[in-house]
């Protein structure tokens, strides 16, 4: 098998085409390179400089009172992840801040696209781009005549005379299809975890993550070349080979991925923000549970207390009512929030389980939420991130609250919390899940990648075998 | 060395192949003639196992094609009417390649004597073979026969479209083959050329060998008879 697979390399190196395809690829890999890196460091400069900016703007703002302090506001910022360089995922829709203030939950905020032009509908250069579109295209190009070629040069009947048998000839095939795009992508990666191990203020990069990737696509890679090769050997024709091996990559890549969006979003739609704006509204104005709106919560709460410390009149309380009321809307303003954040996440969940659930007619959707969860670019880890900030918005606005309760008192005006507290509050920290954890919540993508290698392969074994 | 024995081959109802029995021995050259579909290289593709008979059976060196289809194979070399190579390699990687899958191993120099032994001219050793002619690809068929130490060598068709001077050539490698004690099988429509080459002739019709004489015993004119005879085309010659 050796001197099969080191033969199809010698004829492959001196393919025109082949050599074009690679020149070609490796000069879209150093430009996606170049300008993602470049990107990178700006985005990354302006997101370190726009986090110190807005908490020495908190810390300087003064002694103030807390509450006026709480709807001034602050922002969560989203890391610029390591490996967004490599799949930007979603992020370029998603925002990268979300604001953080008195009782409102808001949405994240200036995503890329909205700072973009009309022009970027069009797409950008990326290195997953050229990952997950162009070499797949090099397989086939590689792959698509790897058995027809022997049948329309009759020089099949010449192995055979030497006594080759059908499944080394093959498998030969299959290795020398597969070590071209091997190298090429072990070398990507390879360049890109050394560039981006020099660039400074790099947020999250691990090499156990490159790697992560690295298999992922390598899977993919195999999975593409096992069905090449399989269609070389069920065609007639290297022109039916390559017709072939065209179509399913474009359903793989293009129709599948389509399709499922669709699906997905006819079967769970995602409400409009109008509607979503209006049931909240509703929430607020009648309680939860629709009888119990915060007005009527709220004497409750005042009588509980009082009795609790039994006591009259809040003046009485050993603490100052109002931020202890104040808190306690926060919370339940939250609980608004949360049910109906909650809603739209399952509903994105659900989106997410009908088109990870087509995966069996592509495994391009496998290897995109692999590819964007261990990038931590995914709508998922975007969910993580508001999740993140809005509990962080009620750790900050707790902060600010109970600061009015145990230090002002009641029907104070005027009172002031001092510039040395604000300083006191904790930093927005988000840490994105480990590798592992993205590795087990992944399991099922994983899976189907198995199971797209296993199934085409032991398809290549069976039909060589009968050749 | 090859041996069949009461081969058939049917197609359905067609009968490519009825009950043919022959034998090549060391240093014998068969050649069978007959026309387009007379069954010539329906019974190469029985020993070399690409065909399987209906009846019969067919040995290589002793060993049954269909029981050893592997084994048979490190005996022979086959040379088809239109031997076709890989037309990016060289010569010489090309003779590598098929030598190694043979499992044997030689070094450059080595392999460009096979090809000289062949009668490639050494300014052709390197060239790649998709400017090579038919003669020229066929000498690199011969010396993979010779590189292998080839016991067997199945032709079918080889000095068809060959000019005069190739055709030569080539019949003069396969004297030197036979004398070197391979055996030759060859299946071909070239009367004058058979006749020259072979130590024994059968002529094939319908699948049934019709004719079997050793070559010594046949001017060229008696054999043009017997095979225009049984051809049917007796009231023209």
């Amino acid at each position: 098998m050796r001197n099969i697979i080191f033969k199809e390399l010698k004829e492959l190196s001196r393919d025109g085409r082949f050599k074009s395809a690679v020149v070609i690829s490796c000069i879209l890999l150093l430009l996606a390179l170049i300008t993602g890196v470049n990107q990178y460091k700006k985005s990354n400069q302006q997101l370190t400089e726009s986090v110190s900016k807005e908490r020495a703007i908190w810390e300087t703002q003064g002694a103030k009172n807390p509450h006026s302090a709480a709807h001034y506001g602050t922002y969560a910022f989203k890391p610029k992840f390591a490996l967004s360089l490599l799949d930007y995922g979603v992020t370029k829709y998603t925002g990268n801040s979300i604001f953080l203030e008195a009782h409102n939950r808001n949405e994240a905020s200036f995503s890329e696209a909205t700072d973009q032009t009309s022009l970027a509908r069009f797409g950008t250069l990326s290195i997953n781009f050229v990952l997950i579109y162009l070499f797949p295209l090099i397989i086939i190009l590689i792959g698509y005549n790897s058995y027809t070629k022997e049948l329309e040069n009759k020089t099949l009947t010449m192995l055979k005379s030497q006594g080759v048998s059908s499944v080394k000839l093959i498998l030969g095939k299959w290795f020398a299809t597969i070590i071209p795009i091997f190298i090429l992508t072990i070398f990507t990666f390879l360049v890109i975890g050394v560039v981006l191990s020099n660039v400074h203020d790099l947020a999250f990069f691990s090499w156990s993550s490159l790697m992560t990737l690295l298999g992922s696509y390598l899977v993919y890679y195999l999975i593409i070349s096992t069905i090449t090769v399989l269609v070389s050997l069920l065609s007639k024709s290297s022109g039916t080979s390559l017709v072939s091996t065209l179509l399913i990559w474009i359903l793989f890549s293009f129709i599948t991925p389509k399709v499922a969006t669709n699906f997905a979003n006819e079967a769970h739609p995602y409400p409009s923000k109008s509607e979503f704006n209006a049931a909240v509204a509703e929430d607020k104005k009648n309680g939860l549970d629709g009888h119990n709106p915060w007005n009527e919560a709220a004497q409750k709460l005042e009588s509980e207390t009082l009795e609790e410390y039994g006591v009259d009149k809040i003046s009485e309380l050993p603490f100052n009512y109002s931020g202890y009321r104040m808190q306690k809307g926060e919370e339940h303003e939250a609980q608004i929030y949360k049910k109906h954040y909650d809603i739209l996440n399952e509903i994105a969940i659900k989106q997410n389980k009908v088109y990870g659930s087509l995966s069996f007619l592509s495994p391009f959707i496998s290897l995109r939420f692999l590819s964007m969860d261990v990038s931590n670019t995914s709508d998922k880890l975007h969910w993580k991130f508001t999740n993140a900030a809005e509990k962080y918005r009620l750790q900050k606005q707790e902060f600010l609250n109970y600061d009015i309760k145990d230090n002002s008192k009641y029907g104070e005006r005027g009172y002031t919390m001092t510039e040395k507290k604000f300083k006191q509050l904790p930093r927005f920290n988000f840490t994105p899940p480990t590798n592992l954890e993205i590795i087990k919540e992944n399991t099922q993508n994983i899976l189907f990648l198995c199971l797209w290698l296993f199934l085409p392969f032991v398809g290549l074994l069976i039909f060589s075998k009968n050749k | 060395m090859i041996t069949t024995n009461n081969i058939t081959k049917k197609y359905g109802d067609f009968t490519a192949i009825n009950d043919l029995s022959f034998n090549v021995n060391e240093g014998e050259i068969l050649c069978l003639l007959g026309a387009n579909g007379a069954g010539k290289s329906t019974i190469i593709n029985i020993l070399l196992n690409f065909t399987l008979p209906t009846l019969g059976t067919a040995e290589i060196n002793n060993l049954d094609v269909i029981k050893n289809p592997i084994k048979t194979k490190e005996f022979l070399t086959y040379i088809p009417e239109n031997l076709m190579l890989y037309p990016t390699l060289s010569a010489v990687e090309n003779l590598d390649y098929f030598t190694k899958l043979s499992n044997k191993t030689f070094d450059q120099q080595q392999l460009q004597n096979y090809l000289s032994k062949a009668g490639l001219e050494k300014a052709a050793h390197n060239n790649r073979v998709n400017t090579f002619s038919k003669g020229m690809r066929q000498k690199v068929g011969i010396a993979l026969a010779i590189a292998k130490e080839s016991k067997v060598l199945l032709l079918d068709e080889p000095t068809s479209g060959l000019d005069p001077k190739s055709s030569n050539e080539f019949i003069s490698l396969l004297k030197k083959m036979k004398d070197d004690g391979v055996a030759i099988l060859m299946a071909t429509h070239d009367l004058f050329r058979a006749k020259e080459v072979s130590t024994h002739i059968g002529i094939m019709r319908s699948g049934i060998l019709e004719n079997y004489s050793s070559t010594s015993e046949l001017t060229l004119k008696q054999l043009e008879t017997i095979y225009l005879d049984i051809m049917n085309f007796k009231n023209v010659s």
